[in-house]
């Protein structure tokens, strides 16, 4: 048994349970094997000095809820091997917050083209710099800073 | 040539006949796309002003109505397909995103009107327009194209 | 020598065959479900790999919610799922509510079941007639679109608009039904059932629509319950889970209906479910007609002035049964008027997620009648 660092219960009713970062895939696979097979998504959330990724559970066979939380620095385990539907959530967490996951097949940006600077979700993103895309003759997504090269 | 007398009847002719038969070419990209497909359906009857042909290929098509919000990812491809285009053609900016930029202007990854790409005709503004708003803005586009007005 | 010629010919000739072709299914294609870029692996005619290439609508809803009020985020939420906004409105409200313990009079709560359901067929009737679209068939369009008209008026006689509403507010409804919206109601659910069965004979009937999609793209119940998938897609496959009996919330648990489920996961199962969805949701409309109590429809101490704003501390989630799955909007507060972080969980982005197990080994063809049976639309998956 992996022991929580706190316990508290969140406005809605639902359990949250905050873990080291060591310790999050031990976590998830003996949740898993409780019963919770289902994977609803991921949350970054940066809180300005540390960053923390959100999981929520479900139950489909007794429909309990948890919510799973771990604080971190940038870089966290990646729970595709658990449950498939990880792949995507976590591509969307890297691509928008900026919290690599490690061990995840391709960790690539799925929302933004490839090439953007920044993670968009953080709270110190700069807004007013605009950044311009535009395709190359490959098919490939092409993107600066010049308003010039691109829309 | 086409500013000699003798050949103003024949341009008459070409223009009423360019005019009242343009072809749409489907380019939904968002919510607007619903009320543009309501626009064709039974009860707002889009087929009647000579448009019931949807083609699905650019190349088929002489009218382009861009509905929906411009994100700059899908902005070179819009531009693309606006090339493949033969001439003549016109194109409908359907929208408040598509105008200006609509309720997400603020945003990093969206472009401020697609006339920032394509070059426009009609503007139809609302969230969403109405399907009687795009039956207008197709009425003046015919009524500017008919009249010679519009040089492509 | 000859023999030596020969076997080297053959030899080119099978090395070449084994090569695997990539084939763009772009972003602006006829299927008319919006921006879906499918990067497909093809030998010969069997596909061997899907993967799809989304991120062409990203609005960037969750960070402009995280700058303005909450009342404000409440139209970026109807622009996520355009078809049926009034289930993504439901899905914030509910949440926010209970960030700001809000009590919402029970004619409100019983105003906004009724809408959600007549909004449910809606969204379904979309599908419908873009599905026959994208099988070639033109006639289930027209007929599909014309009685979702009759929806839409019934929205516009209530709300003032036809496609975003903007009509849920934190504490109740912004303004209340008048007799003639409930006569319109009566009109439009005493003869849809007769207008289904004429539209279910003609997909039913149809031998070629049968053929194309009996046995064509089937998902097993572990894998939708791995990929994360809810909604009919999870019905057709076999697993009895409708968050509307699991875990009910508004009135739920005081209506009777009964949730559509068949075993074989394939395309045929899902539009069989679907129709059958929306029977059982005439059925809610007609029962709610009838229990709707006189009162107050929205609670005044929420319609405070612009300069004085909402203020919410905690987080919650709170999922609701959209058309398409299971959506919610996770909020965190931090005590003051704009939210921390608004998290969106969109159905269809983790429907869309399980397209590479759906496609693998199937031919080519079945691509479309796949990707349309996911139901997939973009507001949401992109946000």
């Amino acid at each position: 048994m992996i022991q929580v660092e706190s316990e508290s219960v969140g406005k809605d009713g639902t359990k949250i349970v905050y873990v080291p970062k060591e310790n999050l895939l031990e976590f998830m696979k003996e949740k898993k094997e409780e019963g919770f097979d289902m994977l609803l998504m991921v949350t970054g959330v940066d809180y300005r000095d540390h960053l923390e990724v959100v999981y929520h559970l479900l139950s489909t066979s007794t429909g309990n809820r948890i919510v799973v939380k771990t604080k971190t620095e940038g870089e966290v385990d990646s729970v595709t091997s658990l449950w498939k539907g990880a792949d995507w959530h976590e591509r969307e967490t890297w691509d928008l917050v900026g919290i690599k996951f490690r061990g995840h097949p391709n960790l690539k940006r799925i929302l933004l083209a490839e090439g953007w600077v920044g993670h968009p979700l953080r709270k110190d993103y700069p807004m007013d710099k605009k950044q311009y895309v535009n395709l190359a003759e490959d098919g490939e997504d092409t993107v600066s800073f010049d308003p010039s090269e691109g829309y | 040539m086409s500013d000699s007398i003798l050949m103003t009847t024949l341009d008459e002719a070409m223009n009423w006949g360019t005019g009242k038969s343009l072809w749409p070419f489907t380019f939904g990209l968002a919510c607007c796309a619903i009320e543009m497909m309501s626009a064709m359906g039974s009860d707002y009857d889009w087929a009647r002003f000579g448009s019931d042909v949807f083609r699905d290929s650019p190349r088929h098509s002489d009218l382009m109505i861009v509905s929906g919000t411009v994100t700059k990812k899908m902005a070179p491809r819009i531009r693309r397909l606006y090339d493949q285009m033969a001439f003549p053609k016109f194109v409908i900016s359907m929208g408040a995103c598509a105008s200006a930029g609509g309720p997400y202007v603020r945003g990093y990854s969206v472009v401020d009107g697609v006339d920032q790409v394509v070059p426009v005709d009609v503007y139809v503004y609302g969230c969403p327009p109405r399907p009687e708003a795009l039956i207008q803005a197709l009425k003046q586009l015919q009524d500017r194209i008919v009249a010679g007005k519009v040089k492509h | 020598m000859a023999r030596i010629l020969f076997h080297l010919i053959l030899q080119r000739g099978i090395d070449m065959e084994d090569k695997v072709i990539e084939v763009n299914f772009g972003p602006q294609h006829p299927s008319t479900h919006g921006v879906l870029r499918i990067k497909v692996k093809l030998d010969g005619e069997i596909i061997v790999d899907a993967q799809p290439v989304i991120g062409y609508l990203h609005r960037n809803a969750e960070k402009l919610s995280e700058m303005g009020s909450y009342p404000k985020a409440t139209i970026y939420m109807d622009r996520l799922d355009y078809v049926s906004a009034l289930n993504m409105e439901l899905g914030y409200v509910l949440t926010v509510e209970k960030l700001m313990d809000a009590q919402v009079p029970e004619r409100a709560l019983w105003i906004r079941m009724m809408l959600v359901e007549l909004n449910r067929i809606a969204s379904h009737l979309i599908w419908l007639g873009t599905h026959g679209l994208d099988m070639g068939m033109l006639t289930p369009f027209f007929y599909c679109f014309r009685e979702r008209e009759r929806i839409l008026r019934i929205f516009d006689e209530i709300s003032g608009s036809r496609l975003l509403y903007n009509y849920f507010a934190i504490g109740g409804v912004y303004s209340d039904i008048t007799p003639k919206s409930i006569s319109m109601i009566k009109e439009f659910v005493d003869d849809y059932e007769k207008k289904l069965e004429e539209i279910q004979s003609i997909f039913a009937k149809s031998y070629i629509y049968v053929k194309r999609t009996k046995d064509v793209g089937k998902l097993s119940m572990e894998d939708s319950i791995s990929y994360g998938v809810t909604g009919p897609i999870l019905r057709a496959s076999g697993k009895k889970w409708d968050l509307r009996k699991n875990q009910p919330y508004l009135f739920y648990d005081k209506v009777n209906f009964d949730v559509p489920t068949r075993q074989e996961g394939d395309v045929y199962a899902r539009f069989l479910v679907r129709i059958e969805e929306m029977r059982q949701s005439v059925k809610i409309v007609r029962q709610v007609l009838d229990k709707i109590p006189d009162g107050e429809f929205y609670n005044k101490k929420f319609s405070k002035p612009m300069l004085v704003r909402l203020k919410a501390t905690g987080e919650s989630y709170i999922p609701t049964e959209s058309p398409k799955g299971e959506f919610g909007v996770y909020v965190i507060g931090d005590g003051s008027t704009i939210p921390y972080r608004v998290r969106i969980r969109s159905p269809s982005f983790a429907n869309l997620s399980s397209v590479p197990a759906m496609l693998k080994g199937y031919k080519i063809a079945d691509l479309t009648a796949t990707v349309s049976s996911i139901d997939p639309v973009f507001g949401e998956v992109d946000r």
